[in-house]
This record gives C-alpha cells, structure tokens and sequence, in this order.
C-alpha cells in the first residue's frame, strides 16, 4: 500500500495519576497507554483489539487530542498535535470524529433529531440556517432515516437507529479520520449487520479512514485491513487482518483468536490455546514484557527485559522474545 | 426420546402490565429439556428468551403475570405450586446464575458466608459441613487458594472469579437444572472461554441439565445439544444443534446465521442484515412476529402466526413457518 500515512504516533504514553502517596511522595499511576507507535494511512480500517481495560480507547482518545498525553508524539496529516492547544486544535477538530458505543447515553434526549445533526454544524459555524437544514436532510438519507425522523427526539428510535443519528453527527463535517469505539457492541445481532455496512458504505463514498476499536473479534477481521492488538497499555502485534489471524505470532493474540466462540458447532472439538488467569493491574504492572505472568513461554528473560516490537515478517509486527523474523 | 423430559412448558404467556400498556413478553412457548442436556436460548433483546425462564422460575417484578400454560418439572406444575413449595425448589432442584454477578451477591458478605447460608437454608447440615462443602466447591470451580478465599468480600474478586463464585453458589444444592442467563456477556472473550469449559466440566461431572440463554450464536454453537431460537416472544425454531446450524429452516434463524461474521470464513463479502428491527412487544404484530422483517413473508403471515410444523423428528427439528406447509409454495434457493 503507498497510501499516505494520515496518522502517526511515536512513543505515545498517557498517564492517569490514581493516588499521591503519603505527602505526595510515592505517586501511583495507572498507565493505560504506555508507549505506542502506530500509523494509520488515509482512507484504510486500522482495527483495535483488546480485553476491557488494555487502553484501547484512551489510546483513540488520545489520538484525537481528548486527552492531554502524558508524552510522545502525535502526527495528524504531517503536523504534531501532540502540546497543540485548543486554538491550535480547533482546525483539526473537524477532520477527525468520533462514533461511540452506547447510542443511549451520547444522544441528547431534550434534542430533537434536526438540532442533534445540526449541532456539530453550528459548532463549527458551518452555512446560515437554510444550508444546515439541507445539509441535515442530506445527512439523514445518507444514514438511512427520512425527513419526517427529523422533528422526534432521540427516545424515540430503536438502538440501531439511534446508532445512525451518532454517525449522521460524526460524518456532518466531513471528517477525515473517524473514531468508531465499539460502535455496534450495544446493538442486536441482526442490527449489527445493517450498520457495518453502512460504515463500510460510507468509507467508500466519503473516502474515511477508521480507527474501528471492538472487543468482537469476528467482526474486527470482516470490517478491517490492518489489526493492532494492545495489552496492558502497548501494541503486542500488528499486521494485515489475514496474516493477524493466518499465522499469528505473538502468545497472546494465538490465546485470544483461540478464545472466540465459532459459530459452527463442527468446529468444537479444535485444539484450543487457552489462557491461564487474568490481566493484572495496570496500577502495578509486571516487570519486563507485561504478558509474562500469562504466558505458557515466559522464561527469566521476559521478566528482565521487555520486548520490543519488531517487524517479523513484511508488515507484520510483534512484541515477544521467542518471535523470530 | 422415551423418558419423560424434566422439564415440560406448554402455552407459557407472560405479559408485563405497564402504564404504557400490556407488553407482550412471551406468548405461547413450549420446549421441553431432558436431564443432562444442554438446551440453548437464542435470540436478540426482548425476544422473551429470558422473561420465559423467569415465568418458570416464577421471579417475574410485580408487573408481570404469566397469563397461561404451565411448566412441569419433575411432573410438578411450577406455575400452580404454593410459593413456599417454590421457595424449596429455587435453589434446590434449580438453580439459576445471571449476566452479572454483582448484582446477585450481597456486597455486605463474605462470598463464604452467603454460599454457607445458602447450604444451610436447604440442608439439614451443620455450619462446620457446609463450610467443608463450600471449599469443596471452591475447587470445582477453580477459585485459587480456595480454602482462604472464602473470607473475601465480592467486590475483592475479578469478573471472572466473581462468576466463578455464582457457578459455586448455584451448584451448592446440587440442583438437576441449572439456568444461566447471559453468564459470559459482561466478560472479556479469554475469560470466557475459562467460565464456558468450566460449565461443561462441570456439566458433564455432574450431569445436571443446563439452559444457557444467550444472544451469542457463538457461545450457543459451542457448549450446547439443542437450540430454541425466540424471537417476539415465540418460539420460531428448534432443532439438535448441529442441524440448526446446517439446515435452518426458518427464515429467521437463516437471517440470524447470516448476519454474523465467519471469523475462519472470509471471503470479503458484505454481511446479509435482516432489514428494519425487533417488535414492540406493546403491539406485536398480528401474525407471525418476523413478518414484517422477512422477505418471504405470504398472505396468511400477516393475519395468523404460523403453527409448529414437524420438520425432521430424529433431529426433534421443528420450525414455526408458514413455508414448511404441504401446500406451500417452492421457494427459490431454498436448500440454504
């Protein structure tokens, strides 16, 4: 692929401080992104997997300047935005949005339909009021709703609808980059379907590129070209969603493509790499590789040095000692 | 099947009387599970999947009455049992473990506490054997350093562990059935896989029957021997699990098969989404619930839900569509 890098992360750390310590001696920090590097190029789905608590949106939400990051670089489209301030940032603000999880709890319910799309317009001070209202219709055909869903309030639409106002905001700017955290994991299985379509869809159309973060392993390979999998705050590997899932090379992304449940019940007798105990804490973290404490290689080497993440094959990163190119 | 089943419902109808109005909650199930099976309940949010078993169980809020039909356990009627009776039998004979944990153990307790109470509420035992037992089950569960554990409160466990405890409490009394509703969802995939291989171990130590209610069709297709797919209250499909997931007989079931990633099957084509949504339950739709979301809905659908018809009795396969009548007509392409 040549297509330009729009994203780029370098040795990107966010911090979050949870106790000072007695007199503030002995800070603890929770490091739920602890050093990422990471490209995403224009117009491709760069997929996020991880278990609930390895950083993956506070990852995304850093990228997009949500947080402040502790430090480390961000590049959006050859500018660092990492120290950039509110001023700085509103330009770049518009061409980079978000869809979020639970189309419950991000909508408005004292808004209707038409200011809950027209919102991210006026923000940006976007057309007089005629322009923003054709431009809300336009959307709404766009998501799949009609003229006459304009005028309700958000109560009112099923989750999946719902799901379909929240990408009407995100996509109202034109954005560049879209954040989609977990975008169709409220929503019923013949749901789903309808709006990882549409997604894809309107990739196509509006030339987006996606950051598609999701726990559902199954859906992440069907909607993604590359797949990054985090543990504990750090990329344990990244590759092209087939080689991820062909010829996995990193202990832990075999465990967790072995844990999911295959809808085929000839497939139940397979062998299985199943994963001993559970993610420790990222307030105390193990020395050295921080995958070790589950790991059926780990040897006194990982406790000592941690890994770092290196190309194994053409485009295919891992973080393990025992992966060799 | 010659042995009478342990559990029996015919015609359950519940409906939930709300200030917006009656909803429709389950109307008109039966199913049937043998000791020792596994018995799996698809299907997506309000589908009734999980308001059935709690119509058997008889744990329904104050606004929800089972109208009609019965469900026998053991020959017992469940639904016309004095509440003490039922009191006996939850617990006891069934057991029943939730989606999260939390919210079913008492934050003020130690887990050990709450699980000898349970023991002890049920069985003639003393404190010391109950406690015994409770390590016991520690064990089977493989909770780690079983024996200290017991003085933990809830919330010093991990999710996992937590439903580790559930599974412990619900098997205190050694019940024949055991009922699990959504017990993985609100866990990460890896854990899982640990909970769903422990209550097939467990399962097939003890030979309890299980019914494992979920929306999951991966979950269904892994750990269970029959499937009732539900969908707007009804009962749409049943079959043996491997002939559920080969044949589908009912358009619905094939939709849902066909909306959900292959994660070893790619082949870059676009998902199928069964167009519009779910039901309200407020005002189901006259006849068969999934008229109008099916594309090959006919006449008689919109007007009368269609009945069980027999598709393959060796596989106990039946499906409740109208398409499966004699005098239906072809479909096209039907051999999917």
């Amino acid at each position: 692929m040549t297509a330009k890098t729009l994203v780029q992360v370098k040795d990107l750390k966010k911090h979050f401080k949870v106790s000072s310590g007695f007199l503030g001696r002995d800070p603890k920090y929770l490091k739920a992104v602890d050093g990422v590097d990471l490209e995403i190029k224009q117009g491709e789905t760069l997929g996020l997997v991880g278990e609930s608590g390895c950083g993956k949106s506070t990852l995304a939400r850093t990228i997009i300047r949500l947080y402040q990051p502790t430090s480390g670089d961000i590049n959006f489209d050859g500018t660092n935005i990492s120290d950039a301030d509110e001023k700085a940032l509103k330009p770049f603000r518009q061409r980079m949005q978000m869809i979020f999880q639970d189309p419950y709890a991000s909508l408005n319910g004292r808004m209707t339909v038409r200011d809950l799309i027209a919102e991210p317009l006026e923000i940006a001070g976007i057309g007089d009021r005629n322009a923003q209202t054709e431009r809300v219709d336009e959307l709404l055909e766009i998501v799949g709703l009609n003229k006459d869903h304009a005028n309700r309030f958000a109560h009112e639409f099923s989750g999946g609808q719902r799901q379909r106002i929240g990408i009407a905001r995100a996509i109202a700017l034109n954005p560049e980059l879209v954040i989609c955290d977990e975008p169709i994991s409220a929503l019923d299985v013949s749901i789903q379907a309808q709006i990882v379509n549409m997604l894809q869809e309107l990739q196509q159309t509006l030339g987006l590129t996606y950051l598609f973060i999701t726990h559902d392993l199954s859906m992440v390979r069907h909607i993604s070209d590359r797949i990054g999998v985090m543990y504990l705050g750090k990329i344990v590997e990244l590759a092209d969603n087939d080689a991820l899932y062909d010829s996995p090379k990193h202990p832990y992304t075999r465990a967790l493509l072995s844990s999911i449940p295959i809808a085929d019940p000839q497939e139940r007798d397979r062998q299985i790499e199943e994963m001993q105990g559970e993610i420790p804490s990222p307030i105390d973290m193990p020395s050295g590789c921080r995958f070790r404490t589950r790991c059926p290689l780990a040897t006194d080497k990982c406790a000592a040095e941690e890994p770092d993440l290196k190309e194994v094959a053409k485009g295919h990163f891992a973080a393990c000692h025992f992966v060799e190119p | 099947m010659t042995q009478s089943p342990l559990l029996k419902v015919r015609d359950l109808t519940t409906s939930f009387f709300t200030s917006r109005g009656e909803v429709q909650a389950v109307r008109g199930v039966d199913f049937d599970i043998h000791a020792g099976e596994v018995l799996g309940i698809v299907g997506e949010s309000g589908s009734g999947k999980s308001i059935t078993c709690m119509s058997v169980l008889r744990l329904l809020k104050n606004n929800g009455r089972t109208i009609k039909g019965t469900a026998h356990f053991e020959g017992r009627d469940l639904l016309e049992l004095s509440e003490l009776e039922m009191r006996r039998l939850r617990g006891n004979d069934v057991a029943m473990i939730f989606q999260d944990p939390m919210t079913s153990l008492n934050p003020t307790l130690t887990v050990g506490e709450q699980i000898i109470e349970t023991i002890i509420a049920h069985k003639n035992i003393s404190r010391s054997a109950a406690r015994e037992r409770v390590v016991e089950l520690f064990e089977l569960v493989k909770i780690p350093e079983a024996a200290s554990r017991l003085g933990a409160y809830p919330h010093e466990f991990s999710g996992g562990m937590r439903q580790r405890v559930m599974i412990a409490m619900a098997l205190s009394c050694d019940p024949k059935l055991l009922i699990a509703d959504e017990p993985t969802t609100a866990l990460d995939v890896t854990i899982q896989r640990q909970i769903l291989l422990l209550l097939k171990e467990i399962q097939s130590r003890l030979g309890m029957a299980i019914i494992l209610i979920t929306h999951d069709l991966g979950v269904i297709a892994e750990v269970t021997d029959r499937i009732l797919v539900m969908y707007g209250g009804t009962a749409m499909e049943t079959a043996n699990v491997h002939h559920l997931f080969d044949k589908p007989m009912h358009p619905y079931t094939q939709g849902l098969l066909a909306s959900v990633p292959n994660v070893n099957n790619i082949d870059g084509e676009k998902l199928k989404p069964i167009p519009g949504s779910p039901p309200d339950m407020l005002r189901p739709p006259k006849g068969c619930p999934f008229m109008p979301r099916c594309d090959k809905a006919m006449e008689i659908c919109v007007t009368t839900g269609a009945p069980e018809f027999e598709i393959d009795d060796a596989q106990s396969h039946k499906s409740r569509c109208w398409l499966h009548h004699p005098d239906a007509p072809q479909q096209k392409g039907d051999a999917a």
